[in-house]
């Protein structure tokens, strides 16, 4: 048994010793990757994915999936770019999330009313999103004025602004699942929708809510996307959605709803893009880093589903069902 | 709810009976897909010419042998996202065995053939990971099989770079190119490799014993884990059979286009899984066809060709195509529910 402890601890601090491992290699081939102002650049390239997976937790945690947030990236940004070219940021970017949250709940309808597959739905709204974004956009490159450009190099109290707003939505994000009722039951619905209904929570309304702000974090995420990139072309946050899902499960959470949390899905999202910016710093193939970075995902993943299985051996009552060999 | 259920239980009058009928028939999709073709026909009077039918059906045919594929896979309520960087990969590493261009079988009579096996073993293998990741690792397939595309996706771009300068590797044997044009007895080669796996495919699901342990594994694990089934290697040989499917429609591609790419095959994932799912097999298992993937093929290659036909713009194209796949899902979701009352 204290061997299985053992392992268990291992596997658990695992990500953690990845992440420390990843640190050490880099740091040891180039001086210049253990800086802080290399961490300050890993963090704001990895704000938008890591905005785009806390809303996506939210989605996963119930065990569903959203497909369409890197549409709803595309069109929030078309959005802006076509008809809030000269809106304040302030307004624009609550505009966007509204976009996202609307979106969102045309998702839910589908899922929760007629009650579709999350995953076909949602690659329904995929082509539908990035259809509409094209559409606002008549298939041309948008580009955008200097009061949005700005923002890239923009600071506040030392901190670049893509930081602040990295750091704001994961604290509301983390209130929010951690300490309100609503967030305990994003858990409960995962866990087992049909007790949770049974224990009087409003199943539809939790499950609709999940995609809301699935899309508005989406819509959140171009922003600060579009401040770096500049301009948006027709393949702006295509496969974004992968990369949430990557970044979510790489900090454990389940696809099967009811485990994991939005701290985890932020350190998912800032391991990948530090093994990234860590491979251009040493100068590495280019053609290598999705070798790389689909390893890393898979070591995770790998780590975790043992650590499941362990723990589901553990808690396995006594009685059950021989298992006869064939 | 009420007012349904109410609307339900009413005794069926005739054209009730019908749409009933049409709801729950196994040709659904097919019959949608005839009422497509009437409905765009007046704007695209040119559908119906032979030439447009032969596109159509040529369109169909690759991607129809990985759909089927992935029905397998989805029958036993799992996914396999890999398949479009099986394709890629089975289609640079053929190529770079036969290619002219300092290829390893160059201009030797095994060129073809081994370039034709290496495709296969390629898919095979990325397929046996992902079933040993999902069978013995206990692995989510979702995850397993988006960092296998992801991996693989990579390396296929990454393995062409050591052949050539270029994106692609070019200059395949006359042998393949032909393989993949030409015709036998004016049935092109490209449809008898599909007839025949498709026939395979409905066999193996229809009439053995492997397909009842597939749906079984789907239905309930459980259930079929105490009723002696080896769940783990049904489930793994799903996924095996997705990755030979894969390879098989990387040859039938590579050959049309004559050229091993990378990039081959990149953007119809989607396509793929919307095509089953279209066709009415299930993502959450124990249900699916062979049939029905043909008619749900059928019906995307049908609405894409019509689309670009008429002109549209790339917006209405995703859009339209957007719709299709949730109208479909819809329906599906319709019968399902309906299907439980009954």
């Amino acid at each position: 048994m204290n061997a299985t402890r053992l392992r268990l601890v291992l596997l658990r601090n695992a990500p953690v010793a990845l992440f420390i491992v990843v640190l050490a290699v880099f740091g040891s081939l180039s001086d210049r990757f253990l800086d802080a102002q290399n961490f300050t650049n890993i963090l704001i390239q990895a704000s938008h994915i890591a905005i785009l997976g806390i809303g996506m937790t939210f989605v996963l945690l119930t065990a569903g999936i959203d497909l369409s947030v890197g549409a709803v990236m595309y069109l929030s940004v078309a959005l802006l770019g076509i008809y809030l070219a000269d809106v304040p940021p302030l307004l624009a970017v609550p505009a966007m999330m509204a976009a996202g949250a609307l979106f969102g709940l045309v998702n839910a309808f589908f899922i929760v009313r007629l009650r579709v597959a999350a995953f076909i739905v949602t690659l329904a709204t995929l082509f539908i999103g990035r259809g509409l974004a094209l559409w606002v956009t008549e298939t041309r490159m948008v580009f955008y004025k200097d009061h949005i450009l700005s923002l890239a190099r923009a600071e506040w109290l030392g901190v670049p602004w893509a930081i602040w707003v990295f750091a704001i939505v994961f604290a509301a994000a983390w209130l929010v699942l951690n300490h309100t009722p609503f967030g305990r039951q994003v858990y409960a619905v995962g866990e087992n929708p049909d007790a949770a209904a049974k224990a009087g929570i409003n199943v539809p309304l939790v499950l609709t809510a999940v995609y809301a702000v699935s899309g508005a974090c989406a819509g959140i995420a171009g922003f600060v996307s579009i401040t770096q990139v500049g301009a948006a072309a027709s393949s702006f946050a295509m496969e974004k959605e992968f990369a949430a899902v990557a970044a979510a499960v790489l900090g454990g959470v389940s696809l099967f709803g009811g485990r994991g949390g939005v701290a985890g899905t932020v350190f998912g999202a800032v391991l990948i893009q530090t093994v990234q910016n860590g491979l251009v710093i040493v100068n590495a193939d280019p053609y290598i880093y999705p070798l790389v970075t689909s390893s890393i995902i898979f070591l995770a993943v790998f780590v975790d589903s043992q650590r499941s299985r362990i723990l589901e051996r553990l808690g396995r009552r006594r009685i059950r069902i021989e298992e006869r060999p064939v | 709810m009420i007012a349904t259920s109410i609307a339900g239980e009413a005794r069926p009058s005739g054209p009730r009976r019908l749409l009933r009928h049409l709801l729950f028939s196994e040709y659904l999709v097919l019959y949608l897909s005839l009422a497509y073709f009437l409905a765009v026909l007046p704007f695209v009077p040119q559908m119906a010419s032979a030439e447009v039918m032969r596109n159509i059906l040529s369109d169909m045919l690759p991607l129809l042998v990985v759909a089927i594929g992935q029905t397998f896979v989805l029958i036993v309520a799992g996914i396999d996202l890999s398949v479009t960087s099986i394709i890629a990969m089975a289609s640079v590493v053929g190529a770079s065995v036969m290619t002219g261009d300092g290829g390893y079988l160059a201009d030797s009579a095994l060129a073809v053939p081994g370039a034709m096996i290496a495709m296969v073993l390629v898919g095979l293998a990325i397929g046996a990971f992902n079933g040993f990741c999902v069978n013995r690792l206990g692995m989510p397939p979702f995850i397993v099989t988006l960092t296998t595309m992801m991996f693989f996706s990579g390396a296929a771009i990454w393995f062409t770079t050591f052949h050539t300068e270029t994106s692609s590797i070019a200059n395949l044997p006359h042998g393949f190119v032909v393989l993949g044009q030409g015709n036998l007895g004016g049935v092109p080669h490209a449809l008898w490799v599909v007839a025949a796996v498709g026939i395979a495919a409905h066999l193996v699901l229809a009439r053995s014993v492997l397909g009842r342990r597939l749906y079984a594994c789907g239905q309930n694990r459980r259930a079929a884990a105490v009723s002696g089934v080896p769940v783990g290697r049904v489930i793994a040989a799903a996924f095996l059979i997705s990755g030979a499917c894969a390879a098989v429609a990387s040859i039938l591609y590579t050959g049309r286009l004559q050229t091993g790419t990378p990039i081959l095959g990149q953007t119809i994932l989607l396509d793929i899984i919307g095509a089953v799912v279209i066709g009415g097999t299930s993502l959450f298992g124990g249900k699916g066809k062979v049939l029905w993937t043909v008619f749900g093929v059928l019906f995307l290659v049908l609405i894409d060709t019509s689309l670009k036909m008429l002109g549209l713009s790339l917006f209405s194209v995703f859009a339209i195509k957007g719709c299709v796949i949730l109208l479909a899902a819809v329906i599906d979701a319709v019968r399902t529910r309906y299907a439980a009352r009954f």
